[in-house]
């Protein structure tokens, strides 16, 4: 037979899933440090590709001067300067996403623990019902 | 102002009803204007310059999420571009492509901040659009909208110079390239609009947290006046050729849209339809949870009223007529100053009706009250009106 309590509580459940949940509950599956790490990691990847595109459009800019000079310029320290560029921008995007992350995991596991408790009485009344 | 809240509570009602409606209309509306914005500024390709493509699409955008308009957006503004030169368009791309994968990867929902401010942009008024993340959004939309002023700057330029891109030969990419990326990294007025737009989300951010009255009224206001006058300084500095008057129109008319969503700010997202599916070991459900409209409780405003009032036990068994008006003048002559009752003051309502308890039977408890001077009721007004005739009904 219906229940009319648990069909409200699951339907509740259900709209929090659907909705605000549906990240959170992805989020929950994870360990903090996994669930930054992989995340820092995606932003590194990230990073080097967007630093990728600018490096070329800078080459592409200056591409006339570049090539006339490209024996005159002192290579070492032009690729140690990108080099610097390169490390100054992902260390910062780095950090950047390392808050972003890190706070958005304690955020997702307090909503969750509403969530948890839902499922705990859930599970009670269950029980009760089987009872 | 009571029938514009009535007129928020049906919109409220409304939207709770037909909120995927309604979402799917204003999406297919924002694909088609932002569409149509495109073509009629760059359009260069013509076979993507027909109202049934952008029809189609439209249609498309209105079922699929948000992301997709822009990505149609996007790609509408990148095949333009590719017609008029593959250079152009490669420097469009890599825009997109930066913005996409530094900061629309955190939050892609402030994506479609990206294709509204170059549509404000398009449209003049782009002063609306910091003082609206600042009251909706967070201090990271000052990003998304310093994103779309660079995009509808690019493009700006690449409609600009137009006739000049397509009268270089080919052989001159790095000419083609250097042309747009240089109208876009030397032009100091969306350097400045940029400066601007971001203090003015913070400020406008940081005054309507504030736990002070009137913060939101106090926040547009100051957020107005500080876009404006990061714009004028920088004009200063700069030369940006910053039109004075259509600044100050433009952040009037930011101020005016800016009390309107001050207004509906919590129509939306708190009342919506759900229609949820799930199962247990016995059956399926197929729920559709509508949201409960309790409607809030205006204000009443009680100018003056005579408090005085006082219980009296008639035991009608026992009672003449004579001696009730005994009684009623007892009543009458005990009344006191009247007293004032400002807007929301909170009173019991068995104080302020207590009619409501009267039975005019045996052992009937009598309440008396007299000397209403000036009441304005804004939402029990029939039931209060019904309430007091019937008691004064009653005493005679």
């Amino acid at each position: 037979m219906l229940n009319e309590e648990r069909v409200i509580l699951m339907t509740k459940m259900e709209v929090y899933e659907e909705n605000e949940g549906k990240r959170n509950v992805q989020i929950g599956n994870y360990f903090r440090g996994d669930y930054i790490s992989l995340h820092i990691l995606r932003s590194v990847i990230s990073g080097t590709i967007a630093f990728g595109i600018l490096f070329a459009l800078y080459l592409f800019y200056d591409f006339e001067v570049f090539m006339e000079n490209i024996y005159e310029i002192d290579l070492m320290d032009f690729v140690r300067r990108v080099l610097i560029a390169y490390g100054g921008m992902i260390v910062i995007y780095g950090l950047i996403s390392y808050m972003v992350y890190s706070y958005r995991y304690s955020k997702a596991k307090k909503s969750l623990k509403k969530y948890y408790a839902n499922l705990k009485k859930l599970n009670s009344l269950y029980n009760n019902e089987q009872q | 102002m009571s029938a514009l809240l009535e007129f928020k509570e049906k919109l409220k009602v409304i939207y709770g009803r037909y909120d995927t409606y309604i979402i799917s209309i204003l999406k297919f509306l924002l694909t088609f204007l932002a569409l149509n914005v495109i073509n009629g500024n760059l359009g260069y390709m013509k076979q993507l310059d027909n109202l049934a493509i952008v029809l189609i699409v439209s249609l498309l955008c209105s079922f699929l999420p948000n992301g997709c308009i822009i990505f149609f957006a996007a790609l509408f503004s990148l095949l333009h571009m590719y017609e008029l030169s593959m250079e152009v368009a490669l420097v469009g791309l890599c825009l997109y492509l930066v913005m996409a994968l530094l900061y629309f990867r955190f939050s892609p929902k402030d994506s479609i901040v990206v294709l509204l401010t170059p549509l404000l942009c398009a449209a003049n008024i782009p002063y609306v659009m910091p003082v609206a993340m600042g009251l909706l959004g967070t201090p990271a939309s000052a990003v998304s909208v310093g994103c779309g002023i660079v995009v509808y700057n690019y493009l700006s330029n690449v409609a600009a110079n137009a006739q000049v891109i397509s009268a270089m030969e080919a052989e001159e990419a790095v000419a083609k390239l250097k042309l747009v990326l240089d109208a876009l990294i030397h032009n100091n007025g969306m350097i400045v609009m940029i400066a601007a737009f971001a203090v003015t989300i913070i400020v406008v951010y940081l005054i309507r947290r504030l736990s002070v009255a009137y913060a939101w009224t106090i926040a547009i206001i100051t957020g107005c006046i500080v876009d404006l006058l990061v714009l004028l300084v920088g004009d200063l500095k700069f030369d940006t050729k910053l039109s004075l008057v259509g600044a100050v129109l433009g952040t009037i008319l930011a101020a005016a849209v800016a009390k309107v969503i001050e207004f509906f700010r919590f129509c939306v997202d708190y009342n919506r339809a759900e229609k949820v599916q799930f199962e247990d070991d016995e059956y399926y459900y197929y729920v559709k949870a509508i949201p409960k409209m309790t409607v809030a409780a205006q204000s009443k405003t009680v100018k003056k009223i005579n408090m005085q009032r006082k219980s009296v036990t008639i035991n009608s068994s026992v009672m003449d007529e004579e001696r009730l008006e005994d009684i009623m003048e007892d009543v009458l002559e005990e009344d006191m100053e009247p007293e004032e009752y400002s807007e929301g003051q909170p009173y019991a309502e068995d104080e302020m009706y207590p009619e409501d308890q009267e039975e005019y039977a045996d052992g009937q408890e009598y309440a008396e009250e007299d000397n209403y001077t000036e009441e304005t009721y804004t939402e029990d007004e029939p039931y209060a009106e019904n309430e007091r005739g019937r008691s004064r009904k009653g005493r005679k």
